[in-house]
């Protein structure tokens, strides 16, 4: 285990690092065990705050004042709240998330089906946003102040100030409606129409983020490029393409990197409307339906899913910045 | 502008089912464009327009709307009749129906459909069969229904999709303890007599329904309806991308086109833009309970209420909302809700008049009130924005508050809201469902408005037994009249349904009560 984990480490000399490396990983999930409860408590009474309940939001304005108490009953929230959290976190440990008010389905199935959809998307929107971001802000870089640096930087602004349903509907019309290189909408059958199904809205989901991540990210580059070390690698001699990816690119990335996991977040949110134009059956439109529709079981169950997912990314990327800049670790 | 009357739509309607019954063709899978996901396909249990709306489709009925939404045509039942006492209906079986999975249908599935149906603790449409005191099986081929009291509407609620005629056996053997419980299970992939069946179910993206070959009707060609091999309906919630998908030809159909897109699809070449009579109206609820939140209440003034539905520019905000497509009501009723009044439109636009009438009203300098709208629907915000400031001109000052839907329905149930826009579309071919939510105090308080009218409400009651259709209808009148001058809303206009099908696609229906009827339509190949 140890002399394959070695080489991932390089910049770790100590014999002791991947050791080091072990503890900090279980420290951080073992982090997640609180944040989490506090999640489940919060979204447990947030959701019961909000006015209205399940029952008049299924049943509507026609609803009467004996159904309304009839379903109250049937659904258990006619207990006082300690006694429905009791309840609620009861069965949450032994992993029934409940059954979904609106829908009559086990929550567990719904996250099952739904949030990989928007797993995929947001995967998919994440490698478009690095795949453009990252050459082109070394092109801005490297090209500082000329009519390229311009062109890319403008281009992207644009991209950043557009929202997300006016460029999704665009993208729709002219690749969908008009070229048909792509379907209008949808998500097919089976993994690789899946995967074209997606090509589109997740174009649309990282537009703004690659924007974001490039204009971090030519800082950076042109931060690094003044700095002494590259100066001295260069006066070494060293083959270009070997300072670009071992010094600068390596330490321009580490800034970026944090941005990049802080935004899955916010990418995740953008996935709602993203999934609502190109009718994607993700998992942020049953959260937006959910939450009008008071579900409170999907909404608890989807929001620690979705919490889980998310506390993930971002040790993930926390551990990839460790193996970047070793200093970090502490 | 191209204007597209209701009646002309009608006509073109009939034309086409009269043209469409000499050149049908057969096969194709149909694929139609919804906004939204069904939720849940019991008959009994479900409360939402997604799941109502299908339903038919899959399960089937005694009886079955007629396709202008005011009659009853027959259905699994092949002749019925009510008794002299009108005590009783008596109706006799079709021969040889079968459930999609090919066993017959027998009274035994019949008598046990109708029990749960009407059983007070299942689901919200039990009213609806609220008259039937029991439900009996004198011989294999007859159900006789015993009523506890004349009941004018009970063939109307036969067609009703809560009493549709479902397999007892094959639901009893679903797992679960409780009645609720087999019906989660038994929904997913449900057993019915209708035209199609589901096969599939990607839940919020498709459903996917082969033709049942055990359907009873047959087509025009004298073999068995549908004519449609298959029928999928996609789940596409945004308006623009519906659109979209219909003008690429990935879709067939389209519902719920938004009034503003209606006149450009009209004239777009291979759609065709059809507005399907609805029983939808579209209403301003006033709160008339004399203080609310312990506050006095302008709104409780009569006077004023009619001040403001005079000072209302109906046809202003027909044009701006609904881009001329509404029509102005004349009841608070839909037009094609049976015993409707027609007496031309309501409070046609006199600032005149109302002026005068505030200046009469205990409020003569004005007062503050507000709306809630659903927050982020267009039409409602630009209704409250136009009320907002037609209102003003008469010292009303509106605050539109924005709310989702939940909060609404609390503060409307809970009766501290000032006013709120509203719909309503009927669900059984009687004035009797929206006359008892809107105007008989006891169901919901006349729309939650604290109004009350004790000749109203006796006229109502005689009403639902009263089966001289002569007297009937003038109770209808008076309990019409009544509201209309002296209730609790603002009748805005009423709205046809919004559908745009592929030329190609023929003898498809969304009949007034909005249920979409796929069982007679084909593709043109």
């Amino acid at each position: 285990m140890r002399a394959r984990l070695r080489p991932r480490f390089p910049k770790c000399t100590n014999v002791r690092a991947p050791r080091v490396m072990l503890e900090y990983v279980l420290r951080r999930i073992l982090q997640l065990i609180p944040t989490l409860l506090f999640i489940l408590v919060v979204v447990f009474a947030l959701v019961r705050l909000l006015p209205g309940d399940p029952a008049s939001a299924v049943l509507g304005d026609r609803a009467l004042d004996a159904d309304v108490e009839r379903i109250n009953r049937e659904l258990g929230l006619d207990q006082p709240i300690p006694v429905q959290f009791v309840l609620f976190v009861k069965s949450f440990v032994t992993g029934d998330l409940g059954n979904s008010i609106a829908l009559k389905v086990p929550v567990s199935t719904l996250i099952l089906e739904r949030l990989p959809v928007t797993m995929m998307l947001t995967f998919m929107a994440a490698v478009f946003a690095v795949a453009t971001s990252v050459p082109l802000a070394f092109l801005a870089a490297l090209r500082r102040g000329r009519a390229t640096d311009t062109v890319i930087r403008s281009g992207f602004q644009v991209g950043l100030s557009m929202p997300v349903f006016f460029v999704g509907l665009v993208l729709l019309t002219v690749f969908g409606a008009r070229l048909r290189w792509f379907p209008v909408g949808g998500y097919g059958e089976g993994f690789f129409d899946h995967v074209y199904h997606l090509i589109l809205p997740s174009i649309t989901l990282a537009l703004s983020l690659s924007a974001v991540l490039m204009r971090n990210l030519r800082s950076a580059v042109i931060n690094v490029l003044d700095a002494d070390y590259v100066a001295f690698a260069e006066s070494k001699g060293l083959r270009s393409g070997i300072i670009l990816f071992r010094h600068i690119l390596r330490n321009a990335l580490i800034s970026t990197l944090a941005i990049f996991g802080l935004s899955i977040g916010t990418l995740l949110g953008g996935a709602v409307i993203t999934e609502s134009v190109f009718a994607v059956p993700g998992a942020g439109r049953l959260m937006v339906d959910s939450i009008y529709g008071r579900d409170y079981p999907v909404v608890q169950g989807l929001t620690v899913a979705l919490a889980v997912l998310v506390s993930l990314t971002f040790l993930t990327t926390d551990l990839i910045q460790a193996w970047l800049d070793p200093r970090l670790k502490k | 502008m191209k204007t597209i009357s209701l009646t002309a739509v009608s006509v073109a309607a009939l034309f086409a089912v009269t043209l469409a019954a000499e050149a049908q063709e057969r096969g194709g899978v149909m694929t139609y464009g919804r906004y939204a996901d069904s939720l849940f396909l019991d008959p009994v249990l479900n409360d939402a327009n997604v799941d109502i709306w299908i339903l038919s489709n899959m399960y089937d009925t005694l009886l079955l709307p007629s396709a202008d939404g005011k009659g009853v045509e027959p259905g699994l039942a092949t002749e019925w009749s009510v008794a002299d006492d009108a005590m009783s209906v008596t109706l006799t079986l079709r021969d040889g129906i079968k459930f999609s999975d090919g066993t017959p249908i027998t009274v035994e599935d019949v008598v046990w459909s109708l029990d749960r149906a009407r059983n007070p603790d299942n689901g919200i449409w039990n009213f609806l069969l609220a008259s039937v005191a029991s439900v009996e099986a004198p011989d294999d081929k007859t159900v006789k229904l015993v009523l506890s009291q004349p009941d004018p509407a009970i063939e109307a609620a036969l067609t009703v999709f809560n009493a549709a005629i479902m397999p007892k056996a094959a639901f009893e053997a679903m797992p679960g303890d409780t009645d609720a419980a087999k019906a989660e299970a038994f929904a997913k992939a449900p057993i019915g007599s209708g035209p199609f069946v589901l096969t599939s179910w990607d839940r919020g993206s498709k459903m996917e329904l082969v033709r049942n070959e055990y359907y009873w009707a047959e087509g025009a060609d004298g073999k068995p309806l549908p004519y449609l091999d298959g029928l999928t309906f996609e789940v596409i919630p945004d308006d623009a991308t519906r659109i979209l998908r219909l003008q690429s030809g990935e879709i067939d159909g389209a519902e719920l086109i938004p009034f503003s897109r209606v006149n450009e699809l009209d004239a777009a070449p291979g759609i065709n833009m059809e507005l399907f009579p609805s029983t939808r109206v579209q209403y301003v609820t006033l709160n008339v309970r004399p203080e609310i939140a312990g506050k006095e209440n302008p709104l409780s003034d009569p006077k004023v209420r009619e001040a403001m539905n005079y000072a209302a520019n109906k046809m202003a905000i027909i044009q701006v909302v609904t881009y001329g497509v509404g029509t102005p009501m004349q009841t608070f009723m839909s037009s094609a809700t049976p015993l409707a009044a027609s007496n031309g439109p309501l409070y046609p636009y006199d600032l005149d008049k109302a002026k005068a009438l505030i200046a009469e009203s205990g409020y003569p300098d004005g007062f503050s009130t507000s709306i809630l709208v659903l927050a982020g629907n267009q039409d409602e915000i630009g209704i409250a924005t136009a009320l907002q400031q037609m209102w003003s001109q008469i010292g009303v000052k509106l605050e539109i508050l924005q709310v989702d839907n939940a909060t609404r329905t609390q503060e409307y149930r809970d009766g501290t809201f000032d006013m709120r826009a509203a719909a309503w579309t009927n669900d059984i071919a009687d004035p009797g469902q929206i006359t008892s939510y809107f105007a008989y105090s006891p169901t919901i308080d006349a729309l939650h408005s604290g109004w009350k009218s004790d000749e109203v409400d006796t006229l109502f009651v005689a009403s639902q037994s009263e089966i001289d259709p002569k007297v009937r209808a003038e109770q209808y009148a008076r309990i019409q009249e009544i509201f209309n001058t002296t209730g609790p809303t603002v009748p805005l206009y009423e709205t046809p349904y919004p559908v745009a099908l592929q030329d190609s696609v023929h003898g498809f229906v969304q009949i007034p009560l909005g249920n979409n009827i796929f069982r007679e339509t084909w593709l043109e190949k």
